[in-house]
């Protein structure tokens, strides 16, 4: 495939197999700045992997992914770690928030890891969670907040180093209706201030709906929704 | 239901049961180990007595046909000791020593199986040239007290010739201690067993106690659910106690498991030079049923008293609240009420006074105990003040402060071992030197001694020794008494001859010349020579006496000129008196009745010195017993006490690293989709690194700095008990704290693979 023109992150024929399960199977992929793309498919299709090789947090075992152009898999781990940690940011299922951090330190976590200042920090981060409405929460640990607050602390966290690609994988699967459209509406509100580019796994078409564009992953192998409609 | 916890739950609720059995499997090993320790000394000991062979007898036995001659042959090769006999049996229903099945004959030998790997040795070559007989059999376990101990049979010839003294050889009829001694433990050596088993049993009783925690913080919130859909608190206790019971009888029969695989190890392996036979480790029937008991009621409990929180307060454990700050006054009661028991005992253990074994055992275990109580509270204490630093700092101290249970049980044993182990250091540096006596040899001058049969000429033998690699000086000397009548002599003078320069060694001469007779003055214990040594008198060499073996009665006059000399200390450490003879004074008749003795002064660089000599002394005497000086020795019982703390803190220290290393990683396994999710968003492997083992340094920093505290204050009690000065052995202190530590660091730096396994980001695809 020839990478759409100006797209931040592409990837072309991607294979990965977990022992003799293929998890992709010649999976392709592009994003552009600001743009909201949704990644749907049933369970074990494979859209979680595809995730985690666009996030360099997984290898392909072949294919290309390319961010930005320039090609990942030139990087080594400690350069793709340092990418993850300046440029990307990740909201998971169930927040994965640090149990024993504050909300407030949670969110300030990336910034600390890039070598800021736990003043500069939190304060960063303070602010974040008033855009997402959690501010109140800073002094507690996330074992004391609800689900959907605990959730909007992880989206405050995967922005507050301004990234810019936001990877989402399922960030509404752990909370109910109400909550999980007021999570998406403050996630792709905010990512699109920042003209971040959304990679939000799903498989829930309520939550599709808030993207841009639909990318359905089958059996390894993905279809861009826009050109078959 | 709790038995259903125990091992479903899938994969993991099998990892989970696993750990916390081979947890308690292996405390339950090393306490049948223990156990078992009793009859395994009485095994050897009664091995040690049933092949009792040259004793003292007051009635000499006549030779028989069931009669047998031991002559005692035993020698050292580096530093191990090999028992050694010579036989020679006189008739045909002469008793067989234990473990042999004929007797070997002249120019024969039956070895222990472990004699026969070193003969058999390219090390042993040296070794070989003094035992250089045919090897025709081996010795059975009945004639040996372990598998590793070196022991020969040789066979002998015209023993009787040498005179049947009972110390070198002996006549006897059968095997066997005729008296077997009944000797009354020191008080003091009493307290010292008592309160090492004490601390080496109780870490493994905290182990245990920590194995059946194991996965505790997850089992806690699964119970702390089932009690908020409305478990009420006594059924949440009873699946709790079910789930423990059930990892618990797993633990024991691995626990079986393992002592047995260890008995048969326990064949193969020497510790400090003490192994056993694996049909001596049995554990009597009683204390097995009592381990068998004891570990599963141990195990409900504390499963029951760690439940406090999960019945109380639920709805904190399933969202990892901040638990409720730890009480310190019941934490105190323990070691004041330890300290309180061992109080009375204070001054007791001088002029054989006793000590209640129950208050010391009891006062020991309160305040060993007392460390794993007060560590929680202390770990809370401080870890809650701690604030600042880098990410791996704040992410462990946070963990820390939300979670310091896990991280104290883990060390909670070590730092009793720790504290244990300096109480005992302490005490047995303070009561050392009663035990420890000087020898009084000057190791300077000369390092060896070697006696020579009268028979094989003094001057030969000295220049084989020059000879010998290795031997720089040599001072010969023979030794032997005059009395001033020939029978029953009521004045007796020591006499040693020696050249010039040998005598120099032994005293200040005025001058010397071969055929000079010196009195000594200033010698230790002399009050007989000064007495007797008048020109012209005749004394006798080899005097008898009424009941005694008849001497030759050498007479000797002694010569008109007595030349004066003052007593110097001589190589032995002692101002020698008497007379001093050079060669040309000494009748010639007198020779016989005269021991030569060898100061043999070695350059301890030339590798086995010490053995070119022992072999130098065999080639000419198969019975000599050529002795290496030491300046200090210590008894032999102090020295086993001391044996058996290195032996038991080496299994202790071992089995505590592996439940350390067992905890570390299931606390990484619980954790696992957390590092994974860090480190996919980018955090650096070794700021969790770093931050994980910062979570393990601060609690063994707190755990060693409290067990000193109560190590220092266990070992001035005990002190105080033996009636010795307190003093702090800060070397102890520091080398038993180092080696705490280095144990922590080995756990760790063993835990670091799978660490960075699991950082992997690829574990987030269970997500």
């Amino acid at each position: 495939m020839t990478a759409p023109a100006g797209s931040l992150l592409t990837a072309d024929a991607l294979r990965k197999a977990y022992g003799p399960t293929v998890a992709l199977d010649g999976a392709e992929f592009s994003i552009h700045a600001g743009e909201v793309v949704a990644v749907m498919g049933p369970s074990g299709s494979g859209k979680s992997t595809l995730l985690h090789c666009l996030a360099g947090i997984v290898t392909p075992d072949s294919g290309s992914i390319t961010y930005n152009g320039r090609e990942m898999a030139t990087m080594n781990d400690a350069q793709r770690s340092a990418l993850r940690r300046s440029e990307f940011g990740f909201v998971f299922q169930f927040g994965q928030l640090v149990p024993e951090l504050t909300c407030v330190e949670n969110v300030a976590l990336p910034l600390r890891l890039n070598g800021a200042s736990r003043k500069a920090a939190e304060q960063a981060a303070l602010t974040w969670m008033e855009r997402l409405e959690v501010d109140d929460l800073r002094k507690k640990r996330p074992g004391e907040v609800s689900g959907g607050q605990g959730q909007r602390v992880a989206v405050a966290r995967s922005l507050v180093t301004d990234p810019r690609v936001l990877f989402a994988d399922e960030p509404t699967g752990a909370l109910d209706s109400y909550n999980g459209e007021r999570v998406m509406e403050l996630l792709t509100d905010a990512a699109r201030s920042t003209n971040a580019a959304v990679v939000l796994v799903t498989h829930e078409a309520r939550v599709a709906a808030y993207s841009d564009r639909e990318i359905v992953v089958r059996d390894g192998k993905s279809r861009d929704m826009e050109r078959v409609v | 239901m709790g038995v259903r916890f125990a091992f479903a739950g899938g994969r993991e609720g099998w990892i989970r049961a696993t750990l916390t059995a081979v947890g308690v499997g292996l405390g339950v090993a090393l306490l049948l180990l223990t156990t078992a320790i009793p009859n395994a000394l009485a095994q050897r000991h009664d091995r040690g007595d049933a092949r009792t062979d040259i004793t003292y007898q007051e009635t000499p036995i006549p030779k028989a046909a069931d009669t047998l001659l031991v002559g005692s042959a035993g020698t050292t090769f580096r530093d191990m000791d090999i028992r050694g006999r010579l036989l020679e049996p006189e008739g045909p229903r002469a008793p067989l020593p234990p473990g042999l099945d004929e007797f070997p004959a002249v120019g024969e030998m039956v070895v222990s199986p472990a004699l026969r790997k070193v003969l058999e040795s390219a090390d042993g070559k040296l070794l070989r040239e003094r035992l250089p007989d045919r090897i025709t059999g081996t010795v059975s376990q009945d004639g040996l007290v372990d598998p590793s101990e070196l022991t020969f049979f040789r066979g002998g010839a015209d023993l009787a010739a040498r005179g049947i003294d009972g110390g070198t050889i002996a006549r006897i009829d059968r095997f066997g201690d005729p008296q077997p001694s009944t000797e009354r433990t020191d008080p003091v050596l009493l307290l010292l067993i008592l309160v090492v088993f004490v601390v080496l049993l109780m870490p493994v009783a905290v182990f245990i106690a920590a194995a059946v925690r194991f996965g505790g913080e997850r089992r806690d919130r699964r119970l702390a659910a089932l009690r908020l859909v409305g478990s009420d608190s006594r059924s949440t206790r009873r699946i709790a106690a079910g789930e423990a019971l059930a990892g618990a009888v797993l633990g024991l029969l691995l626990g079986a498991g393992f002592f047995l695989a260890g008995r048969q190890l326990a064949g193969s392996i020497v510790v400090w030079r003490v192994s056993v036979f694996p049909s001596d480790l049995n554990p009597s029937p009683a204390l097995v049923l009592l381990v068998g008991l004891a570990v599963p009621a141990a195990s409900v409990l504390v499963t029951l008293f760690a439940l406090r929180r999960v019945v109380i307060e639920p709805l904190g454990v399933v969202r990892t609240a901040k638990p409720a700050r730890r009480r310190l006054w019941w934490r105190l009661l323990l070691p004041l009420a330890g300290l309180a028991m061992l109080y009375p005992m204070v001054g007791q253990g001088r002029d054989g006074g006793d000590f209640n074994q129950y208050l010391v055992v009891g006062g020991v275990i309160m305040l060993l105990v007392g460390v794993t109580t007060l560590l929680p509270w202390i770990v809370e204490a401080v870890v809650g003040r701690l604030g600042g630093g880098g990410v791996a700092w704040q992410l462990a101290v946070r963990r820390l402060q939300l979670s310091s249970g896990m991280a104290a049980r883990m060390v909670n044993g070590i730092a009793v071992a720790v504290a244990g182990a300096i109480a005992l250091q302490m005490l047995f540096a303070g009561v050392e030197s009663d035990y420890t006596k000087d020898t009084g040899y000057d190791v300077t001058r000369a390092q060896m001694q070697v006696t020579i049969r009268e028979e094989v000429p003094l001057g030969q033998a000295s220049e084989k020794f020059r000879q010998t690699e290795g031997v720089r000086e040599v001072y010969a000397y023979s030794e032997g008494y005059v009395g001033e009548r020939r029978k029953d002599a009521q004045l007796t003078s020591q006499v040693t001859v020696g050249d010039c320069a040998s005598l120099r060694e032994v005293a200040h001469l005025p001058s010397c010349r071969d055929g000079d007779v010196f009195t000594v003055r200033g010698a230790d214990y002399d009050t007989d020579t000064a007495k007797i040594a008048k020109t012209g008198r005749t004394l006798y060499f080899d005097t008898s006496f009424t009941n005694g073996p008849k001497g030759a009665e050498i007479p000797w006059v002694l010569p008109s000129e007595l030349k004066r000399a003052q007593a110097r200390t001589d190589p032995t450490g002692w101002k020698r008196g008497g007379l001093l003879l050079t060669p040309k004074a000494v009748p010639a008749a007198a020779a016989p009745a005269l021991d030569g003795q060898l100061y043999l002064g070695l350059d301890e660089t030339v590798p086995d010195v010490a053995d070119r000599v022992r072999n130098t002394a065999a080639a000419m005497d198969s019975l000599s017993e050529p002795m290496v000086w030491h300046s200090a020795e210590q008894t032999d019982r102090f020295t086993a006490i001391r044996t058996g703390l290195f032996v038991g803190a080496a299994c202790v220290l071992a089995l505590i690293g592996a439940s350390l290393l067992v905890s570390q990683l299931e606390q990484l396994r619980e954790r696992k989709k957390l590092l994974s999710s860090l480190v996919a968003f980018g955090t650096r492997r070794r700021t969790l690194s770093l931050s994980v083992l910062w979570q393990t340094a601060i609690p063994i920093a707190l755990g060693l700095l409290l067990a000193s505290v109560v190590g220092l204050t266990l070992g001035a009690v005990l002190l105080r008990m033996t009636d010795t000065t307190v003093r702090v052995d800060w070397p102890s202190v520091l080398s038993m704290t180092g080696f705490g530590a280095a144990v922590v660091l080995v756990v760790t730096l063993l835990s670091l693979p799978p660490l960075l396994r699991l950082m992997r980001p690829d574990g987030l695809r269970t997500e």
